[in-house]
């Protein structure tokens, strides 16, 4: 614990949750003490795979001890922002998150799966449309509605934005672990949307509203940093399988990438999967952000596990827009 | 937390046999009655059922009674039911802020785009005895500033028009301008400039290829997606407003969608909207008789109350044949 002394108030409440909680192993605590995080790429990866190894693999490679787990509270946060039938590329697979669920059951943890559609008022619509709610019944697991629960207030660590605070659901401020279920999207307003802007969804739309607008007039960027420096215990699995390019995160094109990733630092995965992307960390506003102490982004301090994220980069289109075009890698990465 | 939801049965899977609009009426009050019973006995509720009593379900709940309560023919269930929506209105009316406003829940003041459903409530039990927290809402309403912007190339709609925002300062969005622009109506103030500005705004909200969504329609080039249940609210809304006229496509989307499996909430709102300007239909009929089943298990009182504000509807819009058509 001496390790956990010597980190920075700003890392110890982002990444430092998990290891307080006692879900990080020794090595991931050491590593934190040197700024440092690791993230887990598996390539060839599909819906019918033996997604439940892979998922545990990235877990245990990114540092979470299984062993902690009994006895926990786990919530999965998948994208389903606005589901529709006829894109399906639009939201978190089902079987993706039916797989981290049977890991962390396996382990011993109480499951359940939550979201606050930011577009749909009607979340039984949500999960019809997405296929999520057909998965669960099947799974035996519950679901929670974040948008209608009753919130509680919680002071805002981050202040990159003006609020003084979040009012969050009690699923989620009840959790020992929220995991973070993104689908790999381009985000026409902040280039990509990865495991730090899926947790816009946990945000409750009966106080903030549909879209959850109160975030937007306080800066998309401020906001997600806002949210991730709040959340104590957070930890990312991204369905990199059949992803989102182009007009996302609703009416993007499919992009095929077989990719399943992990990381127990929101930033540094959602930083490596930008590289993978073709897109610059950096220069996206909310990981710049994070970086100032919720996690790293920045290449050199993030330990790689699986697949090396430089053998995957496949850039992603991204709309004809200025503050899209910026984003771009100008590295040897760039192929646009 | 709860189970999630089974898939609702598609409209040709229903095994149903529908033989007349009498049958279908009948079906339809059958559907009503034990939904109506839950609610009687229980009108303060929210959400779900472990969620604390939220002002939209309770008014849609104290909406629902008081249609029952003057339609029914059977004395004693009217007599229950009238109880029922006079505690609901109450609840509202105790939870009126001193401004006018009504907050979303039991505990949370804020935001309060509930104070449009609330107002709504008070019309129907009784607008004399609530007049005069009516008229207080109603001034609140008209005082609110949601955020604007001149019109630029980002966004397909008029982002200079004022409607009314989920949450303070913030931009308009079609629902709680929807409601606004109902109650506004319904309590005589169609001609408030806020009103007819609601009214332009919805229109100006409804997607190029019919239907609406939460309220953006093309953004960065693109035409954005249509939900049912959105588009419900604004085909309710604007019925009788100098903005039906341009419902035309927003009423073809819905008669579509409905083929496909939706959410309990969404079908109630698809049969108030499309009840409400008398396109409603033995098919709509025979779905929302289908889901009779979800209505009974459905937690809380917001879905509950909404079918059978759906059911009530689809009653009025039907031709009637009987005597007694709660």
């Amino acid at each position: 614990m001496n390790v956990l002394n010597a980190i920075d108030r700003r890392t110890a409440m982002a990444v430092g949750g998990l290891a307080v909680a006692g879900l990080l192993a020794p090595a991931a605590i050491a590593a934190l003490g040197r700024r440092r995080a690791s993230v887990f790429i598996a390539k060839n990866q599909r819906y019918d795979g033996d997604l439940v190894a892979t998922i545990r693999d990235g877990l245990q490679a990114t540092g979470i001890d299984a062993k902690q787990i009994a006895g926990k509270r786990v919530l999965l946060k998948p994208n389903m922002v606005e589901p529709t039938r006829q894109i399906p590329h639009m939201t978190t697979h089902p079987a993706v998150i039916v797989a981290a669920a049977e890991v962390f059951r396996a382990w011993g943890a109480s499951v359940v799966v939550g979201e606050g559609p930011g577009h749909v008022r009607d979340t039984e619509v949500a999960l019809i449309e997405s296929g999520v709610g057909e998965a669960l019944r099947d799974g035996g697991l519950d679901f929670s509605d974040l948008n209608y629960e009753r919130t509680a207030f919680r002071r805002n660590r981050g202040r990159f934005s003006k609020l003084r605070g979040l009012h969050l659901p009690e699923s989620v401020v009840g959790a020992d672990l929220v995991v973070s279920l993104p689908k790999m999207k381009t985000h026409h307003w902040v280039g990509a949307t990865l495991s730090m802007k899926n947790l816009y969804g946990v945000i409750p739309g009966i106080k903030y509203g549909w879209p959850k607008n109160v975030l937007h007039h306080n800066g998309i960027p401020n906001t997600v940093a806002d949210i991730n420096a709040t959340l104590p215990r957070l930890v990312g699995i991204v369905d990199g399988i059949e992803c989102m390019e182009g007009d996302g995160p609703i009416l993007g094109s499919p992009k095929p990438m077989g990719l399943v990733a992990v990381g127990t630092s929101l930033p540094a995965l959602d930083a490596t999967l930008s590289r993978v992307m073709g897109l610059e960390p950096a220069r996206m506003q909310y990981l710049a952000y994070a970086a100032r102490g919720i996690g790293p982004i920045a290449d050199e301090q993030i330990d790689q596990h699986g697949e090396d994220w430089q053998t995957l980069v496949d850039p992603f289109e991204v709309l004809e827009e200025p503050h899209l075009e910026r984003l771009r890698a100008l590295g040897g990465e760039q192929v646009t | 937390m709860v189970a999630p939801p089974t898939d609702a049965p598609r409209a040709n899977g229903n095994t149903r046999v529908i033989a007349s609009t009498q049958d279908i009426s009948a079906q339809l009050a059958h559907s009503l009655e034990p939904v109506v019973g839950r609610l009687t006995h229980s009108p303060l509720g929210g959400y779900s059922d472990a969620g604390e009593p939220a002002a939209e379900p309770i008014a849609w709940a104290t909406i629902a009674l008081a249609r029952f309560a003057s339609a029914t023919a059977s004395r004693g269930a009217s007599k229950r039911a009238a109880d029922a929506a006079a505690a609901g209105a109450d609840w509202l009316a105790e939870h009126q802020q001193r401004d006018g406003s009504v907050g979303v829940t039991q505990s949370q003041q804020r935001p309060a785009w509930t104070t449009a459903p609330a107002v709504l409530a008070w019309l129907a039990v009784d607008p004399t005895a609530y007049a005069e927290r009516i008229v207080r809402a109603l001034w609140w309403a008209v005082s609110q500033k949601p955020w604007t912007a001149p019109k630029t190339r980002t966004f397909g709609h008029d982002t200079s028009l004022e409607g009314w925002s989920w949450a303070a300062d913030t931009h308009s969005w079609l629902e709680p301008t929807a409601y606004f622009v109902r109650a506004l109506h319904d309590a005589g103030w169609a001609d408030h400039p806020r009103a007819v500005e609601g009214v332009r705004l919805l229109v100006d909200r409804l997607l190029p290829s019919g239907g609406a969504n939460y309220g953006n329609t093309i953004v960065l080039g693109q035409e954005l997606l249509q939900h049912v249940q959105s588009s419900g609210v604004v085909a309710w809304a604007l019925h009788g407003t100098s903005g039906e006229t341009a419902l035309s496509p927003t009423i073809r989307y819905l008669q579509e969608a409905l083929a496909e499996p939706t959410g309990l909430a969404s079908l109630g709102w698809a049969a108030l909207g499309l009840a409400s300007n008398g396109a409603a239909d033995e098919r709509l009929a025979e779905r929302v008789i289908a889901a009779a089943d979800r209505a009974a298990a459905a937690e809380g009182v917001y879905k509950p109350a909404l079918y059978a504000a759906a059911c009530q509807a689809l009653l009025a819009a039907l031709p009637a044949t009987n005597g007694d058509n709660p």
